[in-house]
């Protein structure tokens, strides 16, 4: 899934000089190496340090209260998820939450970088406010839609009240409470989606659309059979960053509860698998158990990505 | 945790060095132990509302010693400031000179955290003999070290609304209206029956089911643990007893079904949408803020059914800190009964200093935004009254869940009180067990 | 360049309607801000400024330090948006452009930095920080936030289309070396990502908020760190964190408006002429 329309570069160009093919040649060989370096040497010290220690833990008992007294267990921190119901209602809230946020999202993105791709009078100011919501930090914005959701005395439960409707428990329904929060999400990335659409609109050939009017393509067709194809790079990036966000959702649904911890409601409606690993962790201290489930996330995504990966390969193969 | 080290160094000192190239301008600014006078800087790590600083504490301890300077740092909600503390404390890094500690933690900070604390029970300038017995014990290891020091306690009242009380027909009298449920939480259920029956239009009797669980857990001695240390809160009848009298609440209809310390809890003091709430003494500033100057001398503050306790704090004094002698000095200081006495006089925190409360900033207190009740006297006489309860490490996590999942379902979502009470105990079955 | 389609009416009501959906969250915030507690209670709720914003606003600063804060905030998101930028330009261009041994499993490794949980890399993470003393130095917020897998695979998916193979073909053929490859053409066409890149990399480093609580305290805070001091020694005023909230949120708004032009017009430039 990752592979995309990659070409190499280092191909051979025989007539060149012996001595300037030698230089390239080795330049080709370990100059990948060198631009990567950067990014991998911090990647080893912040980014799979943690990985592996993680791992590691989670094949002990461990508490934040003494991490270095751990306790082997072997699998035990896995094969107890499998019978963990808090694990699967935070899966199951995970995937539908996930699910109400990511996709009206990114298709109201794509919606958004269309119109800001047209020629526009004040098109900095519209872009500008297209990222605002994104500027907004997650708990300033969920503070505000905390007030705005409130059963009493919030702002849509009047607007509700004004038409006519009667007021709704956002926050105690299994429901109304993951739509909120989706709510939040949406609002938060869709302007930050439709910048980077926008940023790989402009970057599509001019000919191929024009091309495209000469066939006597409609709007419609130049959008589906130019525009889309042209940005399938970028929809599979936020596609795949969605969905991770998605998986790790956290700061949202904790702050949505208020004051009561990480519980995600009390009937954990709300709760994601970012919550609860949360809770593990940082409430119930237990470092071990907080790790397999991080570990557990990361395989499903990982599993996710080669379901998506299969299909791809399939469907490319059967054509 | 240097130990855990010992095989990384290598990579450490590798990303120290591409470090040093990338971030040149970020450092030389981590915290110092001394201002360019020579002074001594002493941190203070706090959570919440201490107030030290705007009851001129700060100020007072500084003229006393001008070798010192006092730095606070504060996170306001404990759910944050714990488990930082907790993780800097374990790696022994980043840790004020004095830290504060919530009382419902200290079970677990003393069990898992006496060896990187001082012994502030042997510190000069400590009397045990100036605190509650068992807010000392609290603090205090088996082997005997006292690792904090008690700051305020929650001593419990029922605030109550006069102007609602009286047009449903309630006495307003504060006397009376302790009367009314004095000795039993029961007769407290009763009155809210009495209340209900002629409430004024779009008002309840109490803000929560939660909040009343609260209170009476925080009367009994043995809550969720037995004196051996063993989880017993599923088979004790104290805790179960506490359930259901406040389960009763939500199921009759007494509560505004809402949860404490949300922005909608807030807003309901402000409309006044209920006629009473549990107020440890702390609580009388965040009931005065939050209902605003409309209500003033619209609240009022009753005696409790029965004595409980909720809430209090403590000061700790990392191993690590640089200036431990000093640190130890100043928080034996600002534990001492004067500076308790002077901080509930500000603040409503109530003394755990028990020599503080005979003295006149504290025994003859009163209250202007209640009516000028005699809160000295009301909340000595709960303080008097609170059993030892016994602390246990896991208590946050009991308590919170007991409320915020069990009794929460049981007064918003309307689940009965035995499906609110198997939810709890399933969610508190797996966060006990390891 | 294709002329783009001019926008229409129907183009500018939908903007106008994202522009409200966008911006009232925000101006409610101010809203809040702008009295006292009491009013948020009110039925129907404010939906106009009280009169307190001014002093509401002076009480957030002065009660989170927001002075130090906000230098603190900008060296910090500054530093990890042109590290990140840099850093994910080079490898992402390689990942893009390049061929060498285990480049798909690197790839992998990459978007799999993504999937850790912050929650809990924190841990591990504030061991390393401790152990290197850099507790409430603001290299603990830095370092960490340079590894970012996403700008990686950001700029590699950006590049894969934008960049055409032929011209660093043709650069390398005519004997440029590896950095004047970068620099003439690597650069030149990753310029609109990397504008975005460097915004969105400074508007989340100037929000995070999870593990620079950890690793800083408040004698050295960044804006989100200031904030949750936010009503210290006060009951929490939520007018107040309102303010905060808005305060910590208005520097960002000012550098769009301020820069908005110059990093639109990067993204406009669209370097490829195809």
């Amino acid at each position: 899934m990752l592979s995309g329309t990659t070409a190499p570069v280092s191909g051979p160009r025989a007539e060149r000089t012996a001595r300037r093919g030698r230089t390239h040649r080795w330049a080709a060989r370990w100059s990948p190496y060198a631009y990567l370096a950067p990014f991998f040497v911090f990647f080893a010290a912040f980014g799979l340090f943690p990985l592996l220690y993680t791992g590691w833990a989670s094949l002990h008992r461990v508490e934040l209260t003494a991490p270095t007294d751990m306790e082997w267990v072997g699998l035990r921190n896995y094969s107890r998820l499998l019978t963990d119901e808090f694990f699967w209602n935070a899966l199951r809230n995970t995937v539908t939450i996930g699910l109400m946020s990511t996709v009206p999202q990114l298709l109201m993105a794509l919606g958004i970088a269309h119109l800001l791709h047209h020629r526009l009078r004040g098109s900095t100011f519209f872009r500008v406010v297209a990222l605002t919501p994104y500027a907004t930090s997650v708990a300033a914005a969920t503070l505000v839609f905390v007030l705005l959701f409130g059963r009493d005395f919030g702002l849509v439960n009047w607007a509700l009240g004004l038409a006519g409707a009667d007021p709704v428990d956002w926050q105690n329904g299994r429901w109304t409470s993951q739509f909120a929060v989706s709510t939040i999400v949406i609002w938060r990335w869709t302007g930050y989606n439709a910048l980077i659409y926008l940023a790989a609109l402009q970057a599509v050939p001019g000919e191929l659309y024009e091309s495209a009017a000469l066939d006597g393509a409609s709007r419609w067709r130049q959008f589906a059979h130019v525009t889309v194809p042209s940005l399938r790079p970028t929809i599979l990036f936020t596609c795949v960053v969605s969905t991770i966000g998605a998986t790790q959702l956290f700061g949202e649904p904790l702050l949505f509860n208020g004051s009561a911890g990480a519980t995600g409601g009390s009937d954990h409606q709300f709760q994601t698998l970012g919550l609860y690993l949360y809770e593990q962790g940082w409430v119930n201290l237990h470092l071990g158990r907080a790790s397999a489930i991080a570990w557990a996330m990361f395989l499903i995504l990982l599993l996710a990505g080669a379901v998506v990966a299969l299909a791809g390969a399939y469907r490319r193969r059967t054509g | 945790m240097r130990a855990l080290f010992r095989g990384f160094r290598g990579r450490a000192l590798l990303v120290a060095a591409v470090v040093a190239l990338t971030a040149a301008p970020a450092a030389g600014c981590g915290p110092g132990g001394g201002d360019p006078a020579g002074r001594t800087v002493l941190t203070v790590g706090l959570f919440g509302s201490f107030g030290y600083e705007e009851a001129g504490l700060y100020d007072a301890y500084t003229r006393l010693h001008p070798d010192v300077v006092i730095k606070q740092t504060s996170i306001q909600r404990n759910e944050n400031y714990y488990p930082q503390l907790l993780t800097h404390l374990v790696s022994d890094s980043g840790l004020a000179d004095v830290q504060a500690v919530e009382a419902i933690n200290i079970a677990e900070v003393t069990a898992t955290q006496a060896d990187r604390l001082e012994d502030l029970g042997r510190a000069p300038g400590v009397r045990r003999a100036d605190f509650l017995p068992w807010k000392w014990r609290q603090a205090t290891t088996r082997d005997g070290r006292t690792v904090g020091l008690g700051t305020d306690i929650g001593p419990q009242a029922v605030c109550y609304r006069k102007d609602l009380f009286a047009r449903a027909g309630l006495p307003t009298d504060r006397d009376a209206v302790g009367r009314l449920w004095a000795g039993d939480w029961r007769r407290y259920l009763g009155t809210g029956k009495r209340y209900r029956d002629r409430a004024p239009a779009g008002t309840s009797f109490v803000d929560s089911a939660s909040g009343v669980l609260s209170a009476i857990t925080g009367g009994s001695a043995r809550r969720y643990y037995d004196e051996d240390g063993t989880v017993v809160y599923k088979s004790n009848p104290a805790v179960r007893e506490a359930w259901d009298i406040a389960a009763a609440f939500a199921t009759e209809g007494l509560t505004a079904r809402l949860q404490q310390f949300t922005p909608s809890w807030d807003q309901a003091y402000a409309n006044g949408t209920f006629a009473t709430v549990s107020c440890p003494a702390w609580m009388l500033g965040y009931i005065e803020d939050k209902a605003g100057p409309a209500a003033e001398d619209v609240w009022d503050v009753a005696a409790a059914p029965r004595p409980a306790n909720w809430g209090g704090s403590f000061l700790v004094v990392p191993k690590s800190g640089r200036h431990r002698a000093e640190a130890a000095r100043l928080a034996a200081w600002l534990t001492a009964p004067a500076q308790q006495a002077r901080l509930f006089e500000r603040r409503g925190s109530f003394p755990s200093a028990s020599a503080a409360h005979a003295l006149p900033a504290v025994a003859g207190a009163r209250h202007p935004y209640f009516g000028d009740a005699p809160i000295g006297r009301i909340f000595t006489r709960a303080a008097r009254g609170v059993p030892v309860t016994i602390l246990g490490p896991k208590d946050l996590v009991i308590a919170q869940n007991l409320a915020d999942v069990g009794m929460l379902q049981v007064d918003q979502r309307g689940r009965r009180p035995e499906d609110g009470w198997d939810a709890a105990v399933r969610t508190i079955d797996n966060a006990l067990d390891l | 360049m294709r002329q783009r389609a001019r926008a229409g009416v129907l183009t500018y009501a939908a903007l106008i309607v994202l522009t409200v959906v966008s911006l009232f969250p925000l101006v409610w915030t101010a809203v809040a801000a702008s009295g006292s507690n009491g009013r948020l209670a009110r039925t129907p709720p404010p939906l106009w400024f009280g009169d307190d914003l001014p002093e509401n606003l002076a009480a957030a600063w002065t009660d989170a330090a927001m002075g130090t804060a906000l230098l603190n905030t900008t060296i910090v998101a500054g530093t990890v948006a042109a590290g990140t930028v840099l850093f994910s330009t080079l490898a992402g261009f390689a990942f893009a452009k390049l061929r060498f041994r285990f480049k798909d499993l690197l790839l992998l490794l990459v978007v799999g930095t993504m999937m850790v949980p912050p929650q809990l890399s924190v841990v591990p993470l504030f061991m390393l920080v401790a152990e290197l003393s850099w507790t409430d130095r603001l290299q603990s917020v830095v370092l960490p936030a340079l590894v970012s897998g996403f700008g990686v695979f950001f700029m590699r998916q950006y590049l894969v289309t934008a960049l055409p193979t032929e011209l660093v073909e043709a650069a390398r053929v005519d004997g440029a070396s590896g950095p004047r490859v970068m620099w003439h053409v690597v650069f030149p066409a990753a310029r609109p990502a990397m504008a975005v890149l460097a915004m969105l990399t400074f508007v989340m480093s100037w929000n995070d908020f999870f593990w620079p609580i950890i690793a800083l305290t408040q004698s050295n805070p960044t804006v989100q760190v200031a904030l949750t001091g936010l009503g210290r020694g006060y009951i929490p005023d939520q007018s107040v964190i309102m303010a905060g909230a808005l305060l910590g949120t208005l520097p960002l708004l000012l550098v769009f408006v301020v820069f908005g032009r110059r990093i639109v017009g990067g993204i406009m430039q669209g370097a490829v002429k195809g």
